[in-house]
Parts: C-alpha cells; sequence; structure tokens
C-alpha cells in the first residue's frame, strides 16, 4: 500500500504535526503547527522520498472575518499557505498554518527556496505579516510611502472610498524620493577593487521593458553584475477585486490578468470555481472552450514572437506577425464579439454556442498559417544575429528553473517534458492528440523554439476541435451555471427563478476551497479560491507564472551585457499585468 | 482632367495637353497664414511618445501594424523620449505608483503637447474602482480627447487621434516662445456622443450574435 505524504510527515514528525483538511479539489492539504512548519518545508524539500523540490505558491489568508468554522476547528487570526509541486509524484501538497495577532511574525522559508523571497514581500506588503530572517523585507507591490496591508479585511478596497486623489507637487517629490535607489539597501557595493560600478536605471518607462517594469543593473562597463527588478507599477488589485465581485461577475477581471492570454484565464478561474460548486461542463462547451484558448495560446505567442524579434533588432517580423494575430482575432471577434478581453466563459460553459459559420473561418486560418510559420522560421529563427543574440544567453539548468519556480515555454526549454495539458489534464485536454515541444539547452533562442513549435501543436489541437466539435449544450444544466440558459426561462418556473438570482444577486458557491493548475500562455496560472457559502469569493489568490520568472531575472543576467538583458527580457515572455496582477 | 506628355531631355516638347496659366499657378502656388500651415504640419506629425501602461498599449501599439497603418495620419514615428514627441497616449490603468512617474513624463514633454486618453481605465478608472487605481487621468492631466473602450479598437484609437488632429490643425498658437500664457485658441469639441445620436438613432438593423 503506498503511503501518502500526509503518513510520512506525521511518521516523521509525531501525530501533532498533521491535520488533515478537507478540500474541494483533489489537493492534499494539511495544516501544522506553526513551530514545525518550516522544519517540514525543508524535509519535503529535500529528505522525503520523491521530494516537492518546486516552492508552487506561498500566500496568505486574513481568516478574522471567516465566519463558519472551517474544517471543524476555530479560524485563526491569519494563516500561510504554502504550495508545493513534485514533479516525481505529479502532485500538488498545500501546507497550512495559522497565525494568532493582529500584526504576526512568523520564519522565513528563504533559506531553504530562493524563490520564496518575493512571495513572502507580497505577503508582508498585503497583509503585513513579518517574516523573521528574510534578507529583504520591503513592501514590493504598493509604493513604500502606502499606508495599510490592502488584503487585510479592514482596508478599502474602493479607491472612492479613500477620498479624492491629489496629486501635489510636494507628493509627487516625495514618492520619486521614495522610489530612488540605494544600492545599500540591497547590499550592492559602489566600487570593486578596481572599478566603479554604474547603477543604471531601467523603467518603468521604457520601451525595452514590454510595461512598466523597473530594474535597476549593476554594471561594471557593460557587464551586469547584479540586477535588482522593482516591479508593483502594475498592480491592479485583482485579488483584492474578487472579494467583491459576484463569482460570475469576476470573470471579466481575469481576462485582465495575463491580458494577452484572453480565455486562458477564464478557464483557471472557472475551473476552481466549478470544482467548488461540482459542477460537469458538457463536452461541447469544452471543446469549444479548448479551441479559444489554443487560439488564444497562439495570438499571445504571436506577439511574443514580434516584439521578441524586434527587441533584438529585427524591425520587419512584428508586422507580420501582428497582422497574423489579426487573423486569429477575426475569428475570435466573430465568436465571442470581443478582441483582446472576450470574458466569454461561463460557470457551467460558454456565454453562447458558435456562431453560423465558424468553421470557414478555423478552418481558412489552419489553412493558411504553417506556411507562414515557415516563413517566420527563415525571417527570424535563421537568422544569424538573432541567433548569435539568442544562443547561450540568459542560461538557467533544469535545477535552477525547478528552484525557483520556472514553469511553462521556459521549463520545457531545459529539457524537461512537462506540460500541465498532459501530465494533469483539465477542461477535456485529455481527448487531443499533441506533442510537447522541448528544446535542452535552456538558453534564449531555445525557449523561442519551444513557442514556436507550441504554435504549431496548438494549430493541431485547434483543427482536432474543428473536425471533432460534438453536438449538445454549450452550457450545463447545473443550476449554479451562470446565467442560465435564457430560452429555458420562459418555460419553467425553476431556471427562471435560478436564472432571476444568479444576475441578480449572483450564485451562491458552497464553501471550500479549490485550485486548478492549468498551462496558460506563460506557465503554470491558477486561481486559489476560498469560498464561505457566500455570492464572493472570502479570498481569490491568483498565482502567475510570470511573477517567479521575473524574480529569476538576476540570477540569469549576471555576467551578460545590457543589449543581452534585452534578449532575457523578450527571451522570457511576461506580461506585468501576469506579474503585479 | 487637363494633362501632358513630355519627352524625356526635352523639356519644352509637348505632346498633348492644353493647360491654361491659371491651372499651373494652382497647381504651384499656396496662400496661407503661417499659423494655418503650422497647425498643417502640426496636424500631420503628430509623433506619438512610446508610452504604455497596460492592456490597451497593446491595442495602440496593433494601430500601428499594417491591417490599420497609422502611418497613413503621419502618426507611426514612436518617440523614444518624451522630449521629441508631441502627442502623450495614456494607453492603460493609472496606478498610483505610477502616477508621479506619468506626472514627470508629461512634464518633460515640449509645448505644444497633447494627451489622449485611451481606454475605460485612463477615463476614469473604468471597472477599476480599486485601491491601487487612479480614478481617470485627467485628476492630474489635461486631457484633450478620451477613448472609450476596454481595451479600445485600433479603429478607435485611430478615431480620436484623428479627432484630436482635426483639432491640433484649427488650433491657434503663438509662432514663437512665449512667456506666460501662450493665449492658445482651441477649436471647440463637441461630444461625439451628440453628435452622432441623431445617426446611431436611425439604426434599426442589427446583426444577431448567431451568424459572423
Amino acid at each position: 500500500m503506498p503511503i501518502t505524504v500526509t503518513e510520512e510527515i506525521s511518521a516523521r514528525f509525531g501525530e501533532d504535526a498533521v491535520i488533515t483538511l478537507l478540500t474541494r479539489d483533489e489537493t492534499p492539504t494539511i495544516r501544522t503547527p506553526r513551530e514545525k512548519v518550516v522544519a517540514i518545508l525543508q524535509y519535503l524539500k529535500s529528505d522525503i522520498n520523491m521530494p516537492f523540490r518546486m516552492l508552487y505558491d506561498l500566500t496568505a489568508i486574513d481568516e478574522r472575518a471567516y465566519k463558519k468554522e472551517q474544517n471543524g476547528h476555530k479560524p485563526y487570526d491569519f494563516t500561510l499557505v504554502y504550495t508545493l509541486f513534485s514533479f516525481e509524484r505529479n502532485e500538488f501538497l498545500r501546507l497550512k498554518t495559522g497565525l494568532h495577532g493582529e500584526f504576526p511574525t512568523h520564519d522565513t522559508i528563504t533559506h531553504i527556496w530562493p524563490a520564496a523571497n518575493w512571495y513572502e514581500r507580497e505577503v508582508y506588503d498585503m497583509f503585513g505579516i513579518r517574516f523573521n530572517g528574510h534578507p529583504h523585507l520591503q513592501r514590493i507591490l504598493m509604493p513604500r510611502t502606502w499606508e495599510g496591508y490592502p488584503l487585510r479585511k479592514e482596508h478599502p478596497a474602493r479607491a472612492t472610498e479613500m477620498g479624492p486623489f491629489k496629486l501635489f507637487d510636494d507628493k509627487v517629490d516625495r514618492e520619486q524620493h521614495a522610489m530612488q535607489f540605494r544600492p545599500e539597501e540591497w547590499g550592492l557595493k559602489r566600487h570593486s577593487e578596481d572599478a566603479d560600478f554604474m547603477f543604471l536605471n531601467i523603467g518603468p518607462q521604457h520601451p525595452g521593458t514590454h510595461g512598466v517594469l523597473r530594474i535597476i543593473l549593476q554594471l561594471d562597463g557593460e557587464n551586469i553584475i547584479d540586477a535588482v527588478p522593482d516591479i508593483g507599477f502594475h498592480h491592479r488589485g485583482a485579488e483584492k477585486m474578487a472579494e467583491r465581485q459576484s463569482w460570475h461577475t469576476y470573470i471579466p477581471y481575469t481576462d485582465r490578468i495575463d491580458y494577452l492570454g484572453g480565455v486562458n484565464n477564464n478557464l483557471a478561474y472557472l475551473l476552481a470555481v466549478e470544482k467548488l460548486g461540482g459542477i460537469d461542463v458538457p463536452l461541447r462547451a469544452q471543446v469549444i472552450r479548448i479551441m479559444l484558448c489554443e487560439l488564444f495560446r497562439i495570438a499571445s505567442h504571436l506577439v511574443w514572437y514580434g516584439t521578441f524579434a524586434q527587441d533584438l533588432g529585427q524591425l520587419s517580423p512584428v508586422f507580420y506577425m501582428f497582422t497574423d494575430r489579426e487573423r486569429v482575432f477575426e475569428i475570435i471577434e466573430a465568436i465571442c464579439g470581443g478582441r483582446m478581453h472576450p470574458n466569454w466563459f461561463r460557470i457551467g460553459g460558454v456565454a453562447q454556442d458558435l456562431p453560423k459559420g465558424w468553421d470557414t473561418l478555423v478552418k481558412n486560418f489552419i489553412d493558411y498559417f504553417p506556411r507562414k510559420l515557415r516563413e517566420y522560421d527563415k525571417m527570424v529563427m535563421k537568422n544569424y544575429l538573432f541567433k548569435v543574440r539568442t544562443k547561450g544567453i540568459g542560461i538557467y539548468t533544469l535545477e535552477e528553473a525547478i528552484e525557483w519556480g520556472v514553469t511553462g515555454p521556459g521549463l520545457r526549454a531545459c529539457g524537461l517534458e512537462w506540460d500541465m495539458r498532459k501530465k494533469r489534464p483539465y477542461g477535456g485536454y485529455e481527448n487531443f492528440a499533441f506533442e510537447i515541444p522541448v528544446a535542452h539547452n535552456g538558453d534564449c533562442y531555445d525557449r523561442a523554439v519551444v513557442r514556436v513549435e507550441e504554435m504549431r501543436q496548438s494549430l493541431r489541437i485547434v483543427q482536432q476541435c474543428l473536425e471533432y466539435m460534438p453536438a449538445g449544450d454549450f452550457k450545463s444544466h447545473h443550476p449554479l451555471a451562470t446565467p442560465p440558459v435564457k430560452q429555458h426561462t420562459m418555460h419553467d418556473i425553476e431556471t427562471l427563478i435560478h436564472h432571476f438570482l444568479n444576475v441578480s444577486w449572483g450564485p451562491v458557491i458552497p464553501p471550500g476551497e479549490a485550485m486548478v493548475c492549468t498551462e496558460a500562455t506563460k506557465g503554470w496560472n491558477s486561481y486559489y479560491l476560498i469560498s464561505d457559502g457566500n455570492t464572493a469569493s472570502y479570498r481569490t489568490h491568483i498565482r502567475t507564472p510570470s511573477f517567479p520568472h521575473m524574480q529569476m531575472i538576476p540570477l540569469i543576467s549576471k555576467g551578460y551585457t545590457v543589449a543581452d538583458l534585452l534578449s532575457i527580457l523578450g527571451g522570457m515572455d511576461y506580461v506585468l499585468a501576469d506579474i503585479d496582477r | 482632367m487637363k494633362w501632358w506628355l513630355t519627352k524625356a531631355g526635352d523639356p519644352t516638347g509637348k505632346v498633348a495637353g492644353n493647360t491654361s496659366m491659371e491651372d499651373v499657378v494652382q497647381q504651384s502656388v499656396l496662400f496661407s497664414s503661417v499659423e494655418r500651415l503650422l497647425g498643417w504640419g502640426r496636424k500631420n506629425s503628430m509623433w506619438p511618445f512610446h508610452f504604455g501602461l497596460s492592456c490597451c498599449f497593446v491595442e495602440m501599439a496593433t494601430a500601428m501594424t499594417p491591417k490599420y497603418d497609422l502611418a497613413r495620419f503621419g502618426a507611426e514615428v514612436i518617440r523614444g523620449t518624451p522630449r521629441e514627441a508631441d502627442v502623450m497616449i495614456i494607453a492603460g490603468t493609472v496606478f498610483i505608483k505610477m502616477a508621479p512617474v506619468i506626472q514627470r513624463l508629461h512634464e518633460q514633454m515640449m509645448e505644444p503637447r497633447w494627451v489622449i486618453s485611451m481606454g475605460s481605465c485612463a477615463n476614469s478608472g473604468g471597472m477599476y474602482d480599486i485601491y491601487s487605481v487612479v480614478q481617470g487621468v485627467d485628476k492630474f492631466l489635461p486631457v484633450d480627447v478620451y477613448v472609450p473602450g476596454c481595451p479600445p479598437r485600433p479603429d478607435a484609437f485611430m478615431q480620436g487621434l484623428l479627432l484630436l488632429q482635426d483639432s491640433v490643425g484649427k488650433e491657434q498658437r503663438p509662432l514663437s516662445w512665449v512667456i506666460g500664457d501662450h493665449g492658445v485658441i482651441r477649436p471647440e469639441m463637441p461630444s461625439q456622443r451628440e453628435r452622432l445620436h441623431d445617426h446611431r438613432q436611425q439604426m434599426t438593423q442589427f446583426k444577431t450574435p448567431d451568424e459572423i
């Protein structure tokens, strides 16, 4: 009989170290006393058989307002949630530890996983929980001058609750002063034995950063000695927003997390909601969803393809790729009516059935696109300068990738054949035939190779959707499916009531917690939802792939030049909203 | 239409045509005031600042690609520095953390300068009435044109730019540097909603979402 991870922990740390919690997803979840959690995490990472080598996520919950008793015990004031992943077991593990007090402190785990650094800073920034022994516990998303901790329940959510916004000259000066970079704060030296270092500020407004990102470089001549990314200029409070929007009306906000990934975000969110509600999605809706997700994957990769080539000095590819992206958008628009943010998936299905003539559009695109991809291979991938500027640049090994939480194409470029659509299929992906493209050098070029091949695989999936599109409902008949199919409302009172309630108040999702990890365009994306049985979520945490990727910048840019930094940033394919949420 | 052919190497040898002196003058002489000439020049070479905040910027960049081709209106020359730019497009959400930076970038732009607020977030905060977002860029910057949408389509952005161009072409400004008030006279920019109201009211046939 296989021993579960819970049993292994209790065998090592005693019976009282583990309280197994029930969750709506299949993720094993345990609560441990706060004294033991760091030791357990250390054990899980390095000593256990088939270890949990990746720190997938770290977040907190403010439980002071949670009314119902959770899993049989009184809630703590705050709970820290560590989510780990083991590739050997193909399993997530969620560890929770409760904290008491208004502003509790806890021990850091940055010595176990360096990737915990930013996560702990985020928890501090959002909840005011301090971590002992953290190397640089500073605000990460909010400005340093900010007062209060936004995700605490007493912090106002709306800007309109906080008084009118005024930007006086002295306020601008104060903020600019707070943004000033002081190398000593980060333990960076101003001189070496034989050189004075230069500190170069890039961003938050810079054409090469693909958005409002700030990176400060410590330079010796052209060479990067160290880099300090400064994020948070794009923090839109998406997690706080989830606490006041109904489960249904939060869907448009998910569109805007990875704003190039469109409906991929909808899917990650809705899979978790449907898990909470126990809703099965009809087959047709699943296939429609997958088709759109893959079309969006192509659109997102096309943006990356063009802008990456542009970052490296090729001016024309971006015009070709954006033109093709328009062709994808022609299909998206015909089906959803929107372009970048279609907001088209619904709880239990999709908003509407496919329009007449969708198949011709998709077919035309499938016929057209492979030829263009071959052309782009010649134009970009085989270009000598492109190769010189990306091969051997920004290398990380597979161990480093796992250590730092790298997922998606960045992970596959290190030689690990790991795609969540294949390894932990969700939403119907198990029914499709496609390959997982991999590359082996872990440099910028290989990341590009993986993405380019992924577009071909996505096209294969779209083709299968076209050929085998099943007939049937586009939305579930489950009472929580929102909004219920309109044409039934005039025939039976039950649907009418559901329609009225779900539209006016929003559906009431049963209490519990769930998370479904999806392979989004940039890596693993998931929504960790906690419901207390209300019309809005109690806590929503969005784990985005770009956040840990960006944290890796200092590690992978050291020793390269400033020009290489642009290759590294471009090859990473991040979106600022996906980092800061 | 009148036309003529000239043999190569022989500028005097007309083959056909019956043009008059009046036509020639019409084609080669232009009467204008310097003010209007400058306005015409400004209008047709508005250089946008390479500045983007979030999703809207992607649509703004799309407007510069072949399908939309902003170059037709002389506004594709994106400038990396605010000092060379004429128009700043606030494309995206105005974050509180970003506001002082935006303010400074705007100050660094040379007069005459214009601001287009692109998208609901920049117009009013849009769907983000949340602690980290300024409820509209006009809380601290003067805005010339608001483009609605979330994000606006590239076409909508281009319409906004054209409206601004029209207004810029008619603007009256001092011809040289002035200390103090510039005494700029701007044309009225009527609300598009009111202007198009009657036309829109006449639309009764709409496509259903069941067909492409």
